[in-house]
């Protein structure tokens, strides 16, 4: 056996007294089985119970999608569409501007994913790694700025970027999506940096490197898992957007959430199917990608909350 | 201590950071105080052959709305092709764009012909940026109560388009199996219709009457049919016993059961679309939708317009005028857009395009002499019961109506829900909304 593998302490099994009788001792041991197969059971439940809660949602999507437009507000609801169609798909391949409003939204998504994580990588760092007089000062006054109502921002950043002439481009909402994501993710990467002993970098400065070369050869990857998580975070918030995406950008530069809603939702009715579905093929990409880094999300999100 | 020891000392003083901090306060406030113009008199727009023809924008949330915006594209064309301009689209949903035309406007993005409903008028002629279209409109036969629509103090800043009101929409199959023959005159006679209509059961709303609070403006119309003003010379009447006495009634159909609670104007047209609501308050424009969303292929000739009943025989039923109109705002290529607005509001082929594609009112003499349009006989019905006596809301000549109509409504959903009583309610509310308008 590997000197590296875990040693596993045993665990005393519990002795029969020798005054029990065998039949009070099968007893005992059923009582106890019974019980643990009924905490099985409730775990079970409530994770079927919260899962349901979660993903109901999500098919009833997939179910409004199915449905034909005149059976969608049909009371009794269904919860299986009575004469399931693929119309609402159907209707969505003809539509190009669907995939104008996705590469739109991809681009400033991923763009606000990489500007935040690039600053707040850099703001977290110092504030991690560095002391200095006005440190903690700063670091609230970061977070302050998510306390102004974003109603408020809109109208201010809508002048900026109209004085600058940034009005309809990718840069104003990649800004904009940026100025909310940021605080979150400098205290985010913050936590995480706080983790990486700071006897590993006077180590690395020991041995020569440059502060530069700590944070890009030593402190980074380190971190990889924060950064993912950072990024995923600012990712989701330039994907979600919708009133800075309607103000800032335009026809042309639309994202996908004022775009569906321009496109499905009118003076007087809403096209329900179509727009569930629409909704359901533009989120498949962006959810798969989910699934794959989540486990570096709750790893990132995480780090930092105990100290120890 | 710190948790771990310091690397590094980076000066920064607490007058540095004040600094930085004065640095970015000031860059908001600059960007607060981006020029604009204000409130200026409104120019009147050149007639349509005053000079050359040069692009321009048009707005409108129609534009990605499936049933409009072919129609709309297609007479678009049409004017760019005749004239040999570009006309660049501008389109928010409709929920969001008379927030989102506001800013643009205002910010100079937004400059051209804009669609706008004939509530929005006073909110954007207070910016100071449309123009006097009155010249335009002298020569075009728009209906007179068109051209009252589309005006704000005295001013014509808009060119009707689709004029028409809101009013009593019902399924005429439902009145049947419920025994209910001609159309009810007067409020008693509704309430014992929908005490009719009750006993259909199988979950039938008798009337889907608006009791979101979003939606609860609509109880503002039997507030003017119980006889109260609401605005009377700049003072509002809101708290006087009419008022007062329209909600009490409206809170006893709320507890007999005869309206239904959460229900705003898509709910109410889902339920009507599904035959589980009788009756219910919308304009002409919500026709397609119940008809389209609903199972049953014969409600388009079920439908029947009802006059709103009077409080006593011989009153004036009242309904609220509802309708779109096109304005232009100064700036480039706002001549063309007015030319445009003109052809595209009173040409008569256009008109014709337009209702077979939508079957909304014109506002023209001659379009509404149409064959096309004279034999759409649910539109004839409701022009006749409801249009002909639809008045404006008295708060839209305020740029903060919507405001009022919320504090109203406010107190409206606090009297149904039962946490207030009718007449403190409606005195708060009168209070408020006074505030609002000095």
């Amino acid at each position: 056996m590997s000197a590296l593998t875990p040693t596993r302490t045993p665990v005393p099994r519990p002795q029969a007294t020798p005054d029990s009788p065998a039949p009070v001792r099968k007893a005992r041991r059923g009582a106890l089985r019974s019980e643990r197969r009924g905490v099985r059971i409730a775990a079970w439940a409530a994770v079927v119970v919260c899962g349901g809660f979660a993903l109901l949602p999500v098919y009833w999507l997939l179910a409004t999608a199915l449905t034909p437009r005149e059976q969608v507000f049909a009371y009794p609801p269904r919860l299986f569409p009575a004469a399931p169609t693929l119309d609402a798909f159907a209707a969505l391949a003809g539509n190009e501007q669907l995939f104008v409003y996705l590469r739109n939204s991809l681009l400033v998504s991923v763009l606000t994913a990489v500007l935040s994580v690039l600053v707040s990588a850099y703001m977290g760092y110092s504030f991690s790694k560095f002391r200095y007089r006005g440190r903690r000062s700063l670091m609230y006054f970061v977070l302050a700025s998510q306390m102004f109502p974003q109603a408020l921002l809109l109208v201010t950043l809508y002048s900026l970027f109209s004085a600058y002439g940034l009005l309809n481009t990718y840069t104003a909402l990649v800004l904009s999506f940026t100025t909310f994501t940021l605080p979150l993710c400098v205290w985010m990467l913050k936590g995480f940096f706080d983790t990486i002993p700071d006897e590993l970098i006077e180590a690395a400065r020991v041995d020569g490197a440059s502060r530069l070369r700590i944070i890009h050869a030593i402190v980074l990857p380190l971190s990889a898992p924060g950064l993912i998580a950072a990024g995923l975070f600012a990712f989701v918030r330039g994907w979600n957007d919708f009133i800075f995406a309607l103000t800032l950008a335009g026809p042309e530069k639309q994202t996908l959430p004022p775009g569906l809603v321009n496109t499905f939702v009118g003076e007087a009715s809403t096209a329900w199917p179509e727009l569930m579905a629409a909704s359901l093929v533009v989120s498949l990409p962006v959810a798969i990608a989910f699934i794959a880094l989540q486990k570096y999300l709750v790893g990132g999100l995480t780090a930092g909350a105990v100290k120890g | 201590m710190p948790a771990y020891p310091a690397l590094d000392t980076t000066a920064l003083s607490r007058r540095r950071l004040l600094q930085l901090i004065g640095l970015g306060a000031g860059t908001l406030t600059l960007a607060a105080c981006v020029p604009e113009a204000g409130p200026a008199a409104p120019q009147a727009a050149g007639t349509a052959a005053a000079g050359a023809k040069t692009d321009f924008s048009f707005a409108s949330w129609s534009l990605t709305e499936e049933t409009a915006a072919p129609a709309i594209r297609e007479l678009l064309g049409q004017y760019a092709d005749a004239n040999d301009v570009e006309v660049r689209e501008v389109s928010y949903p409709y929920n969001e764009y008379i927030s989102q035309l506001t800013l643009q406007v205002k910010g100079g993005q937004v400059t051209g012909a804009v669609h706008v409903d004939v509530a929005w008028l006073g909110s954007l002629a207070a910016l100071g940026k449309l123009q006097d279209l009155g010249p335009l409109a002298q020569g075009a036969d728009y209906t007179q109560a068109g051209l009252t629509a589309s005006q704000f103090d005295g001013v014509q800043y808009g060119l009707p388009w689709n004029i028409g009101a809101i009013g009593l929409i019902a399924n005429s199959g439902l009145l049947e199996q419920a025994g209910i023959g001609d159309a009810p005159a007067t409020v008693d006679e509704f309430e014992a219709a929908l005490k009719d209509l009750k006993k259909l059961g199988g979950g039938v709303v008798p009337y889907a009457a608006s009791t979101k609070a979003a939606q609860l403006k609509d109880v503002l119309i039997w507030m003017e049919t119980f006889g109260s003003p609401l605005l009377d010379g700049g003072k509002v009447t809101i708290g006087d016993d009419a008022s007062v006495e329209a909600v009490t009634w409206y809170k006893s159909l709320y507890d007999q059961g005869l309206i239904a609670a959460d229900v705003d104007r898509f709910d109410a047209r889902s339920l009507f679309a599904q035959g589980r609501a009788a009756i219910y308050d919308d304009a002409i424009v919500g026709r397609d939708a119940v008809v389209s969303e609903s199972p049953d292929k014969k409600l388009a000739d079920k439908l029947t317009a009802w006059s709103r009943p009077v409080l006593a025989a011989g009153d004036t039923p009242r309904a609220l005028v509802w309708g779109g109109a096109l304005a232009v705002v100064q700036g480039e290529g706002a001549e063309t857009a007015a030319d445009f607005a003109r052809w595209m509001t009173s040409d008569v082929e256009v008109a014709k395009q337009y209702f077979a594609a939508r079957g909304l009112p014109p506002a023209t003499e001659s379009a509404l002499a149409l064959p096309e349009v004279a034999d759409d006989a649910f539109g004839a019905q409701f022009a006749e019961r409801i249009t002909a006596t639809a008045t404006t809301n008295p708060f839209w000549v305020y740029p903060q109506y919507a405001q009022i109509e919320t504090v109203i409504a406010e107190q409206v959903q606090a009297v149904l829900v039962g946490s207030a009583e009718p007449k403190a309610a409606m005195e708060k509310a009168g209070a408020a909304a006074q505030k609002l308008v000095d």
